[in-house]
């Protein structure tokens, strides 16, 4: 109903990036697992093209999530929802060129002076195009989430409102609080327009020395920016997507699933944290201030809490002995929040400072986040894409995606255990050749990767059967095609 | 070793939480009514909230006491030795590479061209400790050995195509 041409576009979009650049990191495993030859430069480039278009590709289609939940809410702008998405494949085509034909390979964290000062493995035009290419990006999604907070302010008031706070405050009951859709549309408004412009200027900044390198800019400002850009973004996927979660578990229990003080307060503090902790990727630089270090690692245990204590804790709740129907929508979202919340436990392990110590940088960091987006946020993106081809095309699912549903649980678990073991055992992230000792567990993960891509394949084939019907009365009113 | 600790203490809390969402799902074919397991979880919630909140502080205020920023390991009027530790893409070069069991080092670490690792390794080839190297600004790493043998220094960071490359070797007497 709303627009859903545009979200199916965005969704196949994302899901496709998402498929192929798994690709890209069985690749990556399998040469370090020692089976395939890769020259050191094509790992770096496949490296940099793997996380740019993961984290890019994620977020595009958990924003299609949130613009769909939301605009039943609020007004939001279609032209801006189409900008974005022609931004993107414009920044996209960019970043091809610069990675694929002028050796671009700075990985997609480009931390200040590496995208200019490459030992001569790639030039100006090649950093260049990279980089504006992230700039459109940016700039798609800044528009999109600028709009988002504009349209809430528009209905609600204020941002504040948005996130309840008049509820917190007692000036309003519970009852009247924002629907979920609105907390998590309020909540990424705010962080991700202060993780662009701060992803904005460091990337004009790094254009900028890339044309004139006399000028020169402070590497630790650098740093932290690109931080403040990257983890908050990159966290804000998860956000977005969970309103796929609230909204369906509600509906398949047939159980409310309404924000209260204590909903509000998680939303709350977590907006605050998501932009405060990005320092816990800094606590190996002992020349940032201490106070800034000791705060990554304590408010990165407490960013802990709001979705231990509520939202998990409220997923588990809703869904217990609730007779629910289970079905691939339901499944993958009640997954996701198991995903969501074990992927919690490394991150806050390796915030610890002493832990940090002598695991910083180790593959313990991708065990982390793999398992918190592959098996969190790109679950619910999954989810979603099954519930509207489910609802809106009235599309049925086969065995072969039940298969490919218990195929997708063990192989991601599978990929993001075997890099926490090499975590555990020291090997260094981003290193193109392994020595004897550290190869195992890549090649593990290079195997189950082949597996993890063959049941994602078999997601996305779904949706393009969805989208590919023909003469099907299109209707995604939940609730009106249960009467 | 510190590794292990959290590799078992991840584990542990990974599978408590694997249990507790198949436990849920497989109660979730039953069909209750919802108030009276409301009333009953958020009860439970409360109880579960304070212990976690108590036990991430616990966990917090142990962590931090000794940080390793801030924790020279010699005492007052020992005199550590200070090394210089220049990195660039892609080598290290160091002011001192062999030192004695028990002798008080300080890593004082720089980069001249881009951001840079720098992580020492063991001969079993565990991380025993790392900062970063950064232009224009030096960390610095505490570090006494206390067995002999040849360590390694590896880069942390990503520097560009030759990362992987970029080793050292330091040697450790009695």
């Amino acid at each position: 109903m709303v627009h859903n041409r545009l979200i199916r576009n965005y969704l196949i979009i994302g899901g496709t990036v998402i498929l192929l650049m798994m690709g890209f990191g069985i690749l990556m495993l399998l040469a370090q697992g020692g089976v395939l030859s890769l020259s050191p430069p094509s790992f770096y480039q496949y490296m940099t093209i793997h996380g740019t278009g993961m984290i890019g590709a994620a977020a595009l289609a958990a924003s299609a999530v949130m613009w769909y939940f939301l605009s039943q809410h609020v007004t939001l702008s279609k032209n801006i929802f189409k900008a974005n998405l022609v931004l993107f494949l414009t920044g996209l085509v960019l970043v091809i060129i610069g990675v694929f034909s002028f050796d671009y390979a700075s990985a997609w964290t480009f931390l200040y002076p590496l995208p200019t000062l490459s030992a001569k493995a790639w030039g100006t035009v090649g950093a260049l195009l990279y980089l504006f290419g992230m700039l459109i990006i940016g700039i798609g999604f800044l528009l999109l989430f600028i709009d988002t907070g504009r349209a809430i302010i528009k209905k609600k008031g204020s941002l504040a409102k948005g996130l309840g706070w008049d509820v917190i405050a007692g000036k309003k009951a519970e009852k009247d609080a924002p629907e979920p859709a609105i907390i998590a549309g309020t909540m990424v408004a705010i962080v991700n327009v202060t993780a662009l412009i701060a992803g904005a200027t460091v990337i004009m900044m790094n254009i900028i020395h890339t044309v004139n390198p006399s000028f020169t800019f402070d590497p630790l400002l650098a740093k932290n920016l690109t931080f403040a850009f990257g983890h908050v973004f990159a966290n804000s996927i998860i956000y977005m997507s969970v309103i796929v979660v609230y909204e369906l578990l509600a509906k398949y229990t047939n159980r409310p699933w309404k924000a209260n003080k204590v909903f509000l307060i998680a939303w709350s503090m977590s907006t605050i944290f998501t932009l405060m902790i990005y320092t816990h990727h800094m606590l190996m630089d002992s020349v940032m201030p201490k106070w800034m270090l000791i705060i990554g690692q304590v408010f990165s245990y407490a960013n802990g809490l709001p979705v231990l204590i509520v939202t998990a804790y409220g997923a588990l709740m809703i869904v217990y002995k609730s007779g629910i129907k289970w079905d691939m929508a339901s499944g993958l979202a009640f997954l996701s929040m198991f995903g969501w919340t074990v992927g919690v436990v490394p991150a806050i392990i390796d915030a610890t400072i002493v832990v940090n110590h002598v695991m910083h940088n180790t593959k313990w960091v991708p065990g982390h986040f793999h398992m918190y987006m592959g098996l969190g946020a790109v679950v619910m993106i999954f989810a979603f894409m099954y519930y509207l081809a489910k609802v809106d095309g009235g599309l049925k699912v086969t065995k072969l995606d039940w298969i490919a549903f218990f195929s997708y649980i063990v192989t991601m678990a599978a990929v993001s255990i075997q890099f926490l073991v090499s975590g555990a055992l020291s090997t260094p992230r981003r290193w193109a050749t392994h020595i004897p000792e550290w190869m195992g567990p890549a090649l593990f993960g290079g195997i189950a990767g082949v597996f993890l891509v063959i049941a994602t394949t078999l997601f996305i084939v779904h949706f393009v059967r969805y989208i590919l019907q023909r003469n099907v009365k299109r209707n995604d009113l939940y609730d009106e095609k249960l009467v | 070793m510190i590794q292990t600790v959290a590799w078992i203490t991840s584990l542990v809390f990974m599978l408590l939480i694997t249990f507790i969402f198949l436990f849920v799902a497989m109660k979730s074919t039953e069909k209750r009514e919802y108030e009276p397991i409301k009333k009953k979880w958020y009860k439970a919630r409360t109880f579960y909230g304070i212990t976690l909140v108590v036990f991430m502080l616990i966990i917090t205020i142990y962590t931090l006491r000794e940080l390793p920023y801030d924790q020279p390991v010699y005492g007052k009027g020992e005199d550590p030795t200070i090394v210089e530790v220049e990195a660039l893409q892609f080598g290290w070069e160091l002011s001192q590479s062999e030192f004695k069991v028990g002798e008080a080092i300080e890593f004082h670490v720089s980069s001249q061209d881009v951001n840079h690792g720098f992580g020492l390794y063991d001969e079993e080839m565990n991380m025993i400790a790392q900062t970063q190297a950064m232009p224009e600004y030096t960390n610095v790493v505490y570090l006494t050995f206390t067995e002999p043998g040849t360590y390694g220094v590896l880069c942390l960071e990503y520097c560009g195509l030759a990362h992987h490359a970029m080793t050292y070797q330091i040697t450790v007497t009695n």
